[in-house]
């Protein structure tokens, strides 16, 4: 038998040092708040007052019921050394990033001192409970983007700590966006402390930013760049989730000016989270990409990577565009494409059936040409 | 994971049968219950739930999670009037990995019938639960 060379790799034994980049703790905020400082912690663990319910959670809840939150499927707790250890076993790593959970959620905080106040709890139970660089157990610094300059105090104080290796920011719930000049002084304190910047976001914060989103898109091109794509995901999840295609079975949707390599993504995406939450979307009786296949169809405008043959041949594959992709200009709009973008590419790889399907004959099947 | 879950190994000795084997005395099985044991190799839960015992693989198609230790519920569908209803409760077992929803009368994934939990007859014979292949 031959053996291995230094760069074959059969097992995961063969590679070193495996780093888990984000590896979750599942905090309450009963585990942080006696970690909390003044004036805080005489704010929130002084009073034995009637918070009409309120207060239980400082952290807005985002009302979203997932498996695990209605007690469907039950979900590993996080909390301690131990916890963590136990789960280096099933995962396999030699260093972990610990990330947050409920502190996802921390720049929907509306009291911006308090979620200060709070990143500073979190990070004082971080280092003290939960950081152990012999068991290779690192963390990432949280800080609140509501509070920039304390946010920069917090990376400053927290930037030699044993175990620190990152900076968090809860991007999901930024306002405004992360362009912003405000965030500076975290992008600065960071810089200086050699530390990387984690950006995660958390499902149930995004969906409420996005009017404000829009506010703080001060640009042209972001919004351009991201938007289509974005609103054709989002309106196809719920149409999809909402069982639109399986109640108007005969009924087709063109989908348009997004790109393509959104797509393919997005189908693999829905089926991936489909799979955990089939009761979630009842009316469904097939896979969401399946509906996708059959009853929508992708208009090419504007092809992204047209320089580059391996990326559109591949995207073209993923999602049978041989089938399910039209041709379209957009002319005379400024980010119109030229007839042949697509066919320079595509034509080293596909057939002609393939290219006349993009080109004309799928829109002679879709559109009711007298 | 769940409290209701305990591991044992079946009991092949007292059988003059090699095609079925002994899970557990009826009584500690109890109704809404599951064992979790290993015969022949083979990780293989027992549930006793809405009257009836069903065994299954214990190892989740998806990523080799235990997809029978999670937690059994039902789940949710859409009647004649468009109104979500609750059905199939005490038949659905969710694998405490990534949720996968199985039914435990059949082995089958709820959304798609590429998953499936390979399904063994379990059955009560003379106070003791077998389960045969």
């Amino acid at each position: 038998m031959a053996s291995a060379t230094p760069d074959q790799v059969r097992s995961l034994d063969d590679l070193g040092t495996i780093v888990d980049t984000d590896f979750h703790l599942t905090e309450r905020q009963e585990d942080i708040f006696p970690y909390l400082e003044s004036p805080f912690d005489e704010m929130l663990t002084a009073s034995g007052g009637d918070d009409y319910g309120y207060l239980g959670r400082v952290y807005p809840a985002h009302g979203m019921v997932y498996s695990v939150t209605m007690g469907k499927a039950d979900s590993e707790t996080v909390r301690t050394r131990e916890d963590i250890l136990e789960g280096r076993d099933l995962i396999g790593w030699d260093k972990a990033i610990a990330t947050p959970t409920q502190n996802l959620y921390l720049g929907a905080v509306h009291h911006d001192d308090l979620a200060a106040g709070l990143a500073t709890a979190y990070n004082n139970w971080l280092l003290d409970e939960i950081i152990d660089t012999d068991e290779g157990i690192h963390g990432a610094a949280v800080v609140a983007p509501q509070k920039p300059v304390k946010a920069a105090e917090e990376v400053d104080r927290r930037a030699d700590e044993d175990g620190i290796v990152a900076v968090m920011i809860p991007s999901g719930s930024v306002d405004p966006t992360l362009g912003n000049e405000r965030y500076y002084p975290i992008y600065e304190a960071c810089e200086r402390a050699g530390l990387p910047i984690k950006m995660h976001n958390a499902g149930g914060t995004m969906m409420t930013r996005f009017p404000s989103t829009w506010k703080s898109m001060t640009r042209a091109l972001p919004v351009h760049a991201t938007s289509h794509n974005m609103m054709h995901q989002t309106n196809l999840a719920d149409m999809l989730t909402q069982g639109v295609p399986e109640r108007f079975p005969d009924l087709e949707f063109i989908v348009q000016e997004s790109g393509l390599g959104w797509y393919p993504y997005f189908m693999r995406r829905m089926d991936h989270d489909y799979m955990g939450a089939k009761w979630d979307a009842p009316l469904l009786e097939k896979l969401p990409s399946e509906y996708l296949d059959d009853q929508f169809y992708l208009t090419s405008q504007p092809v992204e990577g047209a320089d580059d043959p391996a990326y559109l041949n591949s995207v073209m594959r993923l999602f049978d565009g041989d089938e399910n992709l039209m041709f379209s200009s957009d002319y005379p709009h400024f980010d119109f494409d030229n007839t042949d973008a697509l066919l320079r590419i595509l034509r080293s790889e596909f057939d002609g059936q393939a290219l006349r399907n993009v080109y004309g004959e799928t829109a002679a099947d879709v559109y009711p040409f007298p | 994971m769940s409290e209701h879950t305990s591991t044992s190994t079946a009991d092949t000795t007292d059988s003059d049968r090699d095609d079925r084997h002994r899970v557990a005395d009826a009584d500690e099985l109890p109704e809404g219950d599951r064992i979790v044991t290993a015969i022949d190799g083979r990780e293989i839960a027992v549930f006793h739930t809405n009257g009836e015992y069903h065994a299954l693989s214990n190892y989740c198609p998806h990523q080799g999670g235990p997809a029978c230790e999670g937690l059994l519920s039902g789940t949710l569908a859409v009647d004649g009037d468009d109104e979500l209803i609750w059905e199939r409760d005490g038949g659905i077992v969710a694998c405490p990995w990534h949720g996968w929803e199985f039914d435990v009368t059949d082995g089958r994934h709820t959304a798609s019938d590429k998953y499936r939990l390979p399904v063994y007859e379990a059955y009560v014979e003379d106070g003791t639960v077998y389960v045969e292949f």
